[in-house]
This record gives C-alpha cells, structure tokens and sequence, in this order.
C-alpha cells in the first residue's frame, strides 16, 4: 500500500495528541507500519501544535514535508488554514468548526479570517473539504473533551477501516467510565 | 503474527523499555525536553515487572551523571539521561569518566533537539563524543533507538568506558509500534574493588589512563568497520551516493521512495556516529563520484570523514548550517542534485503556489502562553506594578520564560542564570554608582538545579537584588516532576524533604518571606518592601518565594475557593487587560466592544480582578 499521511493540527490543550494516539494505534491495530511525530514541551502551553501520523507497508521517518499529506484534520479553522501547504492535490480536510482567536487578534491588530475566506482557502488546497460542527456535537454530548473522537468519526467516512477496529482501540485508549460517551461521540462524527 | 507483546510506544519509552530490558540496575535523570519521558517510563516498566530498579530525579544532571556512574564502579549496569544542553552540566564527569572507565555497563543518554523545539541551543551531543573521546550511537527509529540501548550496554562492558546514546528530538518524540522481549535479571551484586590509580587517579596516572583511552578507542574503531549498527543499502548509480546517520537517514529514505530514486543511489547509514568506522567510509567514498552527508544537527560524521574532497555536505555548504534538516530540506537537496545529474523527479510536489496561498492569508502567530491561572502570571504582574519597567528582570529556564510575554523576563541564558545574571548586573551597576532596581525570576525546580550555588555566591560577594522563587510545587514545563523540595520520588515514593526556603537561609539571606502571588496587591507590597532591603545600608539579596501550586499539577485549591469573575458595563474595550495580563480566559469580543470571559477555560482563580485599571472585571455575585 502507499504510505498514508496524516496531519493533526490545532492548539495546545484541545486534545491533538490523544486523537493522534488513537490514530496511530489504529493503524497498527490494522496491521500497518506506524509512524508519529508530536510536539511536547513549550509549544504546548496554547501555542500551534502539528502531529503527524504515518501508515504504510514501511515508514522511516515521522514527518512529511508540505505537500504530502492525504489528511488534514484540525481541531480550530484558522490552524487549518495555516498548515494548508501540507495536503496533497487530492488531499482531504476535516476541520472542526471553531475559532480560538490567537492574541494579536483579541488584543487587535489582526484579522481573524472570515468565512469567506476560510472556505476559498481550503477549496483551493484539497480535494475535498469538511468543515464539521465536531465541538457543537460534543457539546450535546456533554463534554467538549470528546471534540477529538466526534472528529476521528467524521475522518472515518474517508477511511477504509471497519468501525469494529476503530471502536476497540478507542476502547482500549480512554478510561472506561468514558467508553460509552466515546462510541457516542464517534457516531456522531460519523454521522456529519 | 508472533506472541510477543507489542504496543505503540514513544520514542523515549522505548529507550526506556531497553533500558529495562538490558537488567539496568540504576537509572537516574534529570527532566528536560526532549528526554523527560524515559525516567517514568522505566518507572512504568518496573512497576509492571516488580523490578527493585533504582531510579531517581536527581537534582541535576552532573549529580545524575555521578550517581550514576558511581553504581557501575560497583559493577551493576547504569544509565543516565537528559537533554543536549544538560550534558553541558554533566560535561565534567563525562571528560573524567573517559579516563577512569568504568565497569557495569554505563550508558549516557542524551536527546538533541535541531530546531530548536524547546532548548536554548542546537548543539551536537555528538560532538561530547569526540570531545571526551567516548563511543556515540544515533539512532533513526524508535525501535533503533530501543536496540541500541542494549548494544551500548554491552559496548560499554567490553571496553569498559562510558556509551552515549544521541537521540534526536524526532526520535525521542516518534511513537512507533514495538516489540517487548522479556527482562534480562543480572545478577550484579555491588562490589566495589578499590584501585586507586583508576578511581582516584592524580594527574600521575592519568597519562597513562589518556592512553588506555586512546588504545580503547582505537579498538572500538575496529569493532565498528563491521559493526550491525552501520548498515548499507545498495544502489547501481554511483553518481551520488549517501553517508546518513539519525533522522536524517529516516527521512533520507522516505523522500527517495517519495521522489522514485528508492534504490537507485547506495546509502551508507553510519549507526555508530563516533568514532566513524573509517575504512568502510572510505571504500564507499571511493565507489562514489559525490556523495552528499546527511545528519543532524551538526558535521559530526562529516568532520571525521579525512578525505573530503568528494562530499557534499554542511562544511561546502550544500547542506543548511542551522535548522532541521525537515523532508522539505532534504527533498530540495535531492531535487537539485538529481537536476544535476539531469535526471526528472515528480513534479506533483511543487507547493509554492499553496504556500504563496498560505503567506498572503498572513495569520497572525500564536505564540505559547501562560495558562489560565497560572500562578506566575499573578507573580510577574505584581513584579510589574511593584517595579514598573525601569527594573532589570533577569529571567530563567521553565515555562516561566513566557514571562517574556508580560515584558518581566529579560534575560533567558540557562539553568540557574537569573540568579548569576542579577549579580553581575547589580556589580556593574553599583560599579557606576547607579541605583537600578533588578528583580529575577527563577522555578523551584531551577533553583534547586543551579540556583543554590549562584545564590551562595551573590550574598559573599554582596550582591543586591530581589529573587522570586517562583515555587509551583513541581517541575511544569517538563511534565510535572516531582522536586527535592516536595520530597515526592521518581516512583512515587515518600523521600525527605528539602526545603527551599531552608536553603535560602542557609545561603546567608537575611530577607526570605513567602507568599501566594494571587495575594496581588500584598504581593506587590512585599515585592517593594524586597526592593527596599536591597537598598539598606545592612541590606542585601531579597528573596521571595511566590507559592502556589500550578494551576495542572494541582487544580483542588481552585476547585476548593473558586472566585468566579464577571465583566461589567464598565468595560470600555481598552484591552489593557489583553496585553498587561494576557490570560487566554480574556478575549475581545468584537461586537460587544468589550472583553468577556471564557468560561470554557476560566478556571475562577479571580486575579484578573487586578488586572483592570477601570475596575471592570468583578468578583460575580453568587
């Protein structure tokens, strides 16, 4: 199989790095080589974080450069914007529709892009791009912690993964007290 | 499918699992991005095994190194781990242990960081290597990285002589899937066998002891021309060929498949970065026309190549001299060497234009910041209005460098520089008789590091300056670990306390208090009052500890005394609070003209209350 890449991008503290563990778990659940680059230390005190995850019949490194990657999915639409140089041609976006303005726009002085402008953006850089109320979803649920799973079942639509493999290693990757809320979510996502 | 177990493991934890697989007897540490994950994760290994491993955070990281190495003179196996720049701290024992040797297998593990991601410098581990004369090993994989933990180890036992292990921040923070083997139980009782020419070696011996080191790594050498740890991948096209080691060799590998030139160019991978296997470098150098080096984030292997006249590389500057070496560096490189060679690569990955796309959108930076509630940012304000911005704020290392943020952090050199730094200016200053108020910053952690001796040294050489220690009961930035003043122990365990403010006193400072910074108005008076010791005739160093917990390590006082805040019509829009304060909880809304709170990440610490020169933001009626 050629190799798959994802790229997973948001703000510090909205759950990346989970949603990127579950994803790597998969693909080797499913049997693949499995590779993933994520960000620790300062830039995770609210600042752009880039997690990548790789899937193929052999993967040497963690990262991909720009223009590489099969799937984009972001957790913020401004931080879609900002990575948009790392999808393919045909590459696909999930983003969660949610601003968190960066402080150069709420202190002012900057612009937060408008709608219009966001949806230009990623029609011109991918295929195919879904801008998914993954946080309003969660939010439903009860928790904006579970944004992360709502998203990974809206990538799963896109994904030749049968959903009994993606439900055991979400079974296996959160506490069990939140098992049941999680498969919730991933219906949900599914479902967008 | 075997029966061996396997799970998706971090870089670091899979160095932590080789440690534990090679029977290591003592593992210590001190935190550091990218290394602070390997320490718990031998912890969580032990725990699964029920090992009696000793593990501790030492204070920092020569005390890690010494303990450490002082266990393989008993004859068990021990390794020592921390960031690039830490080795800087522990440079010491590694020259001098080059010479003494040692006995139980002794690994040394220090993680770089190209980018910089989260460090002060890029320097090169390896060049520690070449330096104290000791074998290197650089790792490209996770899984690599796990297998040559226990290469070391047995390196280290037939030499007798300190290993290092060089992983590289892609490689530490790569999580791959591993395979788990079981548990080599040595059996290695401590006996420590006195041989004072060795292990209390005056300069008398130490010639000899030079030389035994020379001859040693001479045998190494040796070892290495056919060593497993370099391997070779062919290739018909010796136009250009590659000598790679680390990162750069993984991602070497991807970009060639990626471009279609897999297994057109033979590859050198050099595991073994110091001492180089020479021969088997050379025999490939002649084989090739060019061939272009590729490593990070220095010319480590390049230097050591003795005839240079075929490469391409950082020193004829092909390669970049600074940065990492990321699959756009390396696909350009290979771009433009296939162009020379007249040859096509795919054109599909051209992303200039969506990059163009990209600059033109001109989104503004996020820049890391404090976290709601953190209690530094109460701190730092309070610092501020206490001594405006005329005071010098000599700053440090944690995630209190955000400081930056808030204009109250100056200065940024390394572990424990605040409290050095605040001297040397005070001296030049009072030099020229100039009264300039200084004010550094310095974590509890950071302090306990390389603060104490500095702080020692400014009340004997009367120094005057005020020192917040700013105490968050742990080590923040690095992901919570435990400190010599909570007492708490690597595994969890109960050990004695040391206490901060103990050893301030015992530092000779006459003017110690202590108080929780969220106090912002009494905080602000006692930094003033500091100011003020600092300027009595029998005055000195003023230290303030600010204490309070952080904010993730420990939320139950919060949750225990939230003080819920509510913005009133008062709110002009002045974004005063934006800027002087800048809590991520704040925000601007656009069509109110005003801030309002989002309580979605407000975590009721209520300071902001302060941070309002209008008195908008109140404390909200029940």
């Amino acid at each position: 199989m050629k190799t798959m890449n994802f790229a997973l991008v948001g703000v510090g503290g909205q759950g990346v790095l989970l949603a990127s563990d579950i994803l790597s778990e998969l693909g080797a659940h499913v049997g693949f080589d499995v590779k993933k680059s994520e960000v620790h230390g300062m830039a995770q005190r609210g600042g752009s974080v880039l997690s990548q995850v790789r899937w193929g019949d052999k993967v040497y490194a963690p990262l991909v450069g720009k223009g590489s990657v099969d799937y984009l999915i972001s957790f913020e639409l401004l931080e879609a914007l900002r990575w948009l140089d790392f999808l393919k041609p045909d590459g696909i976006a999930v983003v969660n529709e949610q601003r968190l303005p960066p402080l150069a726009v709420s202190s002012g002085g900057m612009e937060y892009p408008g709608e219009e402008r966001i949806k230009q953006a990623l029609s011109q850089a991918s295929k195919e791009y879904h801008i998914v109320p993954a946080l309003a979803k969660a939010q439903e649920l009860g928790t904006e912690r579970a944004t992360n799973v709502v998203l990974l079942g809206a990538l799963s639509r896109h994904l030749d993964v049968p959903e009994k493999q993606w439900l055991e290693v979400i079974e296996k990757r959160v506490p069990k007290k939140y098992v049941d809320l999680n498969r919730k979510a991933f219906a949900a996502g599914q479902a967008l | 499918m075997s029966q061996s177990k396997q799970e998706v493991l971090l870089g670091n934890e899979a160095i932590a699992r080789g440690i534990v697989e090679s029977g290591c007897h003592v593992v210590t540490s001190y935190p550091g991005t990218p290394s602070s994950e390997i320490l718990p994760a031998v912890v969580r290994f032990k725990k699964e095994l029920g090992l009696d491993t000793h593990v501790e955070w030492s204070i920092n990281e020569k005390v890690a190194y010494e303990v450490a190495l002082a266990a393989s003179y008993t004859g068990k196996r021990a390794a020592v781990i921390m960031k690039q720049v830490g080795l800087n701290v522990a440079a010491d024992p590694l020259m001098s242990s080059a010479y003494t040797g040692v006995r139980g297998g002794f690994v040394v593990i220090s993680c770089d960081d190209p980018g910089p991601h989260s460090s002060q410098t890029e320097q090169d581990t390896r060049f520690y290597a070449l330096f104290a004369k000791v074998p290197a090993l650089d790792p490209s994989t996770p899984r690599e990285a796990k297998e040559m933990v226990k290469a070391a180890f047995e390196l280290s036992e037939r030499h007798y002589l300190p290993v290092i292990l060089r992983p590289a921040i892609r490689v530490s923070h790569a999580r791959q899937n591993i395979e788990f083997i079981p548990v080599v139980k040595l059996q290695r009782p401590a006996d420590f066998q006195k041989d004072p020419g060795r292990w209390a070696a005056t300069p008398r011996f130490r010639l000899q002891l030079h030389k035994e080191l020379n001859e040693k790594l001479h045998d190494i050498q040796e070892e290495f021309e056919t060593s497993e740890l370099n391997t070779s991948v062919p290739g018909d096209d010796r136009r250009l060929g590659f000598i790679a080691g680390g990162t750069s060799y993984a991602v070497l590998r991807d970009t060639l498949q990626e471009l279609e030139l897999e297994g057109r160019f033979p590859i050198l991978k050099i595991g073994t970065s110091h001492p180089i296997p020479q021969r088997l470098v050379k025999e490939f150098v002649a084989a090739c026309d060019q061939v272009l080096v590729l490593e990070e984030p220095d010319a480590v292997i390049e230097l050591q190549i003795l005839d240079k006249s075929k490469l391409l590389g950082r020193l004829n500057g092909v390669v970049p001299s600074a940065g990492e070496l990321s699959p756009e560096v390396i696909r350009q490189l290979l771009v433009q060497q296939a162009n020379e060679l007249g040859m096509e690569t795919p054109t599909e990955i051209d992303t200039g234009e969506l990059s163009q796309l990209v600059g033109d959108l001109g989104l503004p930076v996020r820049r890391p910041r404090l976290c709601p509630g953190c209690p530094h940012r109460a701190a730092f304000f309070g610092m501020k209005r206490a001594l405006g911005s005329k005071a010098i704020y000599p700053g440090d290392i944690g995630c209190y460098t955000l400081g930056l943020n808030l204009n109250a952090v100056d200065t940024c050199l390394d572990m424990g520089g605040a409290v050095t730094i605040a001297s040397g200016l005070y001296q030049a200053y009072r030099q020229d008789n100039r009264d300039v108020p200084i004010a550094a910053t310095i974590g509890d952690s950071t302090f306990l590091h390389s603060g104490v001796p500095a702080l020692a040294n400014a009340v004997y050489n009367g120094a005057r300056f005020v020192l917040v220690i700013l105490d968050n009961s742990t080590t923040a930035m690095t992901g919570m670990q435990p400190t010599a003043d909570s007492g708490m122990l690597a595994d969890g365990g109960q050990g004695q306390r040391v206490a901060i403010g103990d050893l301030v006193q015992a530092c000779g400072v006459k003017f110690i208090e202590e108080m929780d910074p969220y106090r912002v108005q009494e905080f602000e008076a006692l930094i003033k009052r500091a100011s003020q010791h600092t300027r009595e005739p029998d005055g000195g160093v003023a230290v303030v500890i600010a204490k309070r917990p952080c904010v993730l390590y420990d939320p139950s006082p919060l949750e225990e005394n939230p003080v819920p805040v509510t913005i009133s019509e008062d709110c002009d829009g002045c974004r005063y609070c934006l800027i002087a304060f800048e809590c991520p909880a704040l925000v601007l809304d656009e069509d109110l003209g005003r801030v309002v709170v989002d309580r979605r990440i407000c975590v009721n610490c209520g300071v902001c209350v302060e941070a309002c020169p209008k008195g908008a933001i109140v404390e909200a009626e029940e």
